[in-house]
């Protein structure tokens, strides 16, 4: 009978015990969600603040930034926009820290991959700004140079470079995120050279004329002086 | 009309002869391949309910040559909104609603406001400002024509004889307002006969021979609500927030081009709208408020334009307004009873002491603060220069809105 007791209690007590070994952890990690959370908060009202008093909407509006989240149908403003994104990357930090104080093994893997992902995820966005930011300045100099020397389709011209150059740099950006890397990669170079194939094609079809003239204007420039025809005064 | 004078400055466009709705169409719908026409409609959602809009609706489904419809819609719901988008479906023209109240609209607001733009308070002004810069944002016309939502003599008629001048190219006209006669069973229009008319004329007494005065007296018929102009005008003209619009808006038009680019066109034979009560205690309502706004805005015009306002000028032109108006009374009087039409004296006059009360109301404000006398929206150039994406965020705004 004490057998068959001892057959119940024993599970019992396992779980009892696991239980009393895993509670100071949870309870950790209950802590530092509400300590962390606390603390992104703050964060949020201090970034809040601060890009309030360095006038970050009125800049934001005349650079262009709002005009992005406005194409996005987002229609609050860029500083509760900013202020929500530190919020939320504050609080995923929070949480996989506190997540890491419960001390399970596939949760200390998942947590590490995490961490490990950060600086990635943390160039991409750089290479983000920086390549609108770039590209935006690139289709801004061809459009003014392309209406200053008269050409008809410099709208058109200038909008398709700014798009090839958004192309390249989600291309960059997804390669840096280690998205589908291979397909990213095989999809970029068939764009590209397809773009730039069709590009040969068509330069190359059309300018049959023009390349005629030119190596015929050359050869008889070059028949005239070796035959010496030219009228010379004494 | 039966006369075809040619009425100071600018030029005076009759209707003479029989009707010929049909030609003009014709002609419009040719002129509007090279010139399209976009028509702007300044509505609060309670218009929708009363008698006049059905009628409109109705006429504009029959209109052809119009490029785009702007409506922008002032004091509705989003499911007020979806009612008028309803409402508006026998239309085959494009239209476009501005929902004033909507969250993208409201942002848009905000964005000006944060940039140091005042965008003005809730009325026709703002309204009419929100759908120019709409028009200029898609680019896709030429030519915008205004008129009210509350007219129940409404005719496509109208339509097509205000946008004739501006649409047609070889006429080199930039701004066309309409003109018309207020008259039922007696003349109404108070506001243009007794405060407007004999005002200006009382000024030009005062002040002597002025461009403005001169420019402003050619109206027939200034504070009509209906008037068509090409998009550049649009973009270059400020436009007042508080109901010295209308007078605002042809200062603002004298500003900026000659009086020979400038016309009046007679558009209908009645016309009747909503009336306004005039009560001489409630200066911050109805016609009252309406009197004080127009006299703020003509003397801040004169002002710009070098005219010096000193207690003692106010007081002459008190007196002065005082006669001219009760000579207008007579003039009027003699007016309605060779016509058969009802004239209350005492209402009249009452009425001419409301407006003095008025013009002294506007005078005092104008003296305590000659810049803020009459408020004004900046213009669209100088929006764009200070947010260069203003305008393709309003058609993100109006186009998320209308999906």
């Amino acid at each position: 009978m004490s057998d068959f007791l001892n057959l119940i209690l024993e599970p019992l007590q396992d779980v009892f015990h696991k239980f009393k070994d895993f509670a100071p952890n949870f309870l950790a990690m209950l802590v530092i969600l509400l300590i962390g959370a606390l603390f992104a908060w703050l964060l949020q009202v201090l970034v809040l603040k601060l890009l309030d008093t360095l006038q970050f909407d009125s800049w934001s509006d005349r650079k262009g930034f709002t005009r992005l989240m406005r194409k996005g149908d987002m229609w609050g403003k860029p500083t509760l926009l900013v202020s929500a994104v530190v919020f939320w990357c504050t609080l995923i930090v929070v949480l996989m820290t506190a997540l890491s104080a419960l001390k399970i093994n596939a949760i200390d893997q998942l947590v590490t991959q995490f961490f490990v992902y950060l600086p990635r995820a943390f160039s991409s966005v750089l290479i983000l700004a920086v390549g609108y930011v770039f590209s935006g300045f690139i289709s801004r100099a061809v459009l003014i140079a392309a209406v200053n020397s008269g050409y008809h389709y410099a709208k058109l011209l200038a909008e398709a470079i700014r798009i090839l150059l958004t192309t390249l740099i989600l291309a960059m950006v997804m390669e840096q995120l280690q998205i589908a890397p291979g397909i990213v990669l095989a999809a970029f170079s068939i764009i590209c050279g397809g773009i730039v194939l069709a590009l040969s094609i068509s330069f190359g079809v059309g300018g049959i004329d023009a390349a005629r003239r030119m190596i015929e204007r050359q050869t008889a420039a070059e028949e005239k002086e070796k035959t010496g025809e030219d009228i010379e005064h004494i | 009309m039966s006369d075809f004078y040619q009425t100071g400055v600018i030029t005076t466009l009759h209707q003479l002869g029989q009707p010929t709705l049909d030609r003009l169409e014709s002609e419009l719908l040719a002129f509007s391949k090279t010139r399209p026409i976009a028509l702007v409609l300044p509505a609060l959602y309670s218009e929708f309910e009363g008698p006049a809009m059905p009628g409109i609706v109705q006429e504009l489904a029959k209109v052809k040559y119009l490029n785009e419809i702007v409506l922008t819609l002032d004091n509705a719901t989003e499911k007020e909104r979806k009612r008028v988008q309803e409402f508006m479906s026998p239309i085959s023209t494009e239209i476009r609603i501005i929902h004033n109240n909507g969250k993208r609209i409201t942002e848009i607001y905000e964005t000006l406001k944060r940039n140091g733009l005042n965008p003005g308070e809730r009325g026709k002004g703002r309204s009419a400002w929100l759908a120019y810069g709409y028009v200029l944002a898609r680019g896709r016309s030429d030519v915008i024509a205004l008129h009210d939502c509350d007219i129940l003599t409404y005719s496509r008629e109208l339509l097509a004889r205000l946008c004739y001048p501006v649409a047609n190219p070889n006429l080199n006209y930039v701004f066309c307002k309409g003109f018309y006669s207020r008259v039922t069973s007696k003349m109404n229009g108070r506001v243009t006969r007794l405060l407007v008319t004999p005002l200006v004329r009382s000024l030009q007494q005062l002040v002597g021979p002025h461009g403005f005065l001169a420019f402003l007296d050619s109206f027939r018929y200034p504070l009509a609500g209906e008037f068509c102009m090409n998009t550049e005008l649009a973009r270059v003209n400020r436009i007042p927030w508080d109901w010295g619009l209308e007078v605002g808006s042809l200062a603002e038009v004298y500003r900026n081009y000659s009086p020979r680019r400038v016309c009046q066109v007679d558009i209908a034979t009645t016309y009747e709208h909503k009336h306004q009560t005039l009560s001489v205690t409630e200066i911050d309502k109805g016609l009252m408020k309406m009197a004080v706004d127009i006299c703020k805005s003509i003397f801040r015009t004169l002002a710009a334009e070098g005219v010096v306002f000193s207690d003692g000028f106010f007081n002459s032109l008190f007196v002065s307004y005082l006669r001219q108006a009760e000579d207008t009374i007579m003039k009027y009087e003699a007016d309605a009873m060779i016509n058969g039409l009802s004239f209350d004296l005492h209402e009249e006059t009452k009425s001419v002491e409301a407006f003095t009360q008025a013009i002294s109301i506007a005078a005092q404000t104008f003296t305590a603060n000659s810049m803020g006398a009459a408020p004004l929206i900046p213009n669209w150039n100088r929006v764009s220069a200070a947010i260069p994406d203003i305008l393709e965020m309003l058609k993100i705004a109006v186009d998320e809105d209308n999906k």
